[in-house]
């Protein structure tokens, strides 16, 4: 029990499911849902793609409960998972045979900011301008950038979660990092 | 402070700064560098001009019945067999249809080698040779005779003389 104290709560509840507590599963899946399916779909581009995939991820953690030890953060297994099948997705060219629908999504998301924000026509095209400019950019690096980047930027990680997540070392992340930045920065500097 | 633009350690600093994930007393240390350098604070405006354009870039909605089609795919799981749980873990995404494929594919083929007699081919073979073998024989069967009318034509000639 003073183990189980120690333990970060989702793996306390890891170890809940691993134990046979379908609710506990249920909480992990609406805590980690939206992080997961928005990080694949940043790094695959592709909506359809990015839930098939997120899917695929909590299927393989519930699989994997039996055999589940608390020895890293949740998040840090979890988000392995998550990049591990997006990097093979996007290895095996899976995301390219859907790409037609790529503009689609852009104008759909432009579509539904509408109602909140109530931007001109003038604003919304500048917007739709300045998105699709952003994701070709982020496109454009290579696989275990674009990783590292949406790690740092959108899950707020830390370098050394990113580290293991990657698989490499903290070093390593922070010289992938630099790289990316400058890449960004060199096609996204203007947008300010 | 070691400039970070030109120190390759302190690199992180302004990436750091320029997500708001530095503590207080650097973040001010950096500012006050940033101050009169003209390098850190032109790199500094860039990387917040990449940080503000990245924040724009919403993800998409998650669809509703997103949970539902999760807990589908799990029953599936429960109530698929032994062997089919061992393996499947194993085996790449795309390449799942692709062995169904195959795996039909080897069902039809072991169908068609026990049904078809195992020596269909070799008949055609033997009439072939046959053929050319009574055709052989037919051509030295041919020759001999005319070698053996030769002295039979001759022979009288001999005798006459």
């Amino acid at each position: 029990m003073v183990a189980a104290a120690a333990l970060e709560p989702d793996a306390e509840l890891m170890l809940r499911v691993k134990d046979g507590d379908a609710a506990s599963f249920a909480l992990l899946l609406e805590r980690h849902r939206i992080p997961v399916i928005h990080f694949v779909y940043r790094m695959v581009l592709n909506q359809a793609v990015a839930e098939e995939l997120a899917q695929e991820v909590f299927l393989r953690v519930y699989r994997a409960r039996l055999s589940y030890e608390p020895t890293a953060k949740f998040t840090t297994w979890l988000f392995r998972i998550a990049m591990h099948l997006a990097l093979n997705c996007l290895r095996d060219g899976r995301v390219e045979r859907s790409q037609e629908s790529l503009d689609l999504e852009t104008q759909d998301t432009a579509a539904r900011q509408v109602p909140d924000r109530r931007p001109t026509v003038e604003q919304n095209l500048v917007g739709q301008v300045k998105l699709a400019e952003v994701r070709r950019a982020i496109e454009a690096l290579p696989a275990k950038q674009r990783a590292a980047v949406l790690m740092h930027k959108y899950q707020e990680m830390e370098y050394s979660q990113i580290a293991r997540v990657l698989n490499c070392s903290e070093s390593a992340v922070k010289s992938l990092l630099f790289r990316a930045y400058e890449t960004l920065r060199a096609r996204l500097a203007h947008l300010a | 402070m070691e400039c970070p633009v030109q120190s390759r350690d302190n690199a992180d600093l302004l990436l750091a700064y320029c997500a708001r994930k530095l503590d207080p007393e650097t973040a001010a240390v950096l500012e006050r560098h940033m101050e009169h350098c003209a390098p850190c604070r032109a790199f500094g405006e860039a990387q917040k001009a990449v940080w503000t354009a990245l924040d724009t870039w919403e993800a998409m909605p998650v669809t509703e019945d997103f949970d539902r089609r999760l807990h589908v795919r799990i029953a599936q799981e429960e109530n698929r067999g032994y062997w089919s749980r061992l393996v499947r873990p194993w085996l790449p995404l795309n390449f799942r249809p692709a062995l169904s494929l195959a795996a039909a594919s080897v069902v039809v083929l072991v169908a068609f080698l026990v049904q078809s007699p195992q020596s269909a081919p070799q008949p055609a073979e033997v009439e072939i040779v046959d053929a050319e073998q009574v055709e052989r024989v037919l051509d030295d069967l041919e020759m001999l005779r005319q070698v053996n009318l030769v002295p039979k034509v001759e022979a009288p000639a001999v005798q006459a003389m």
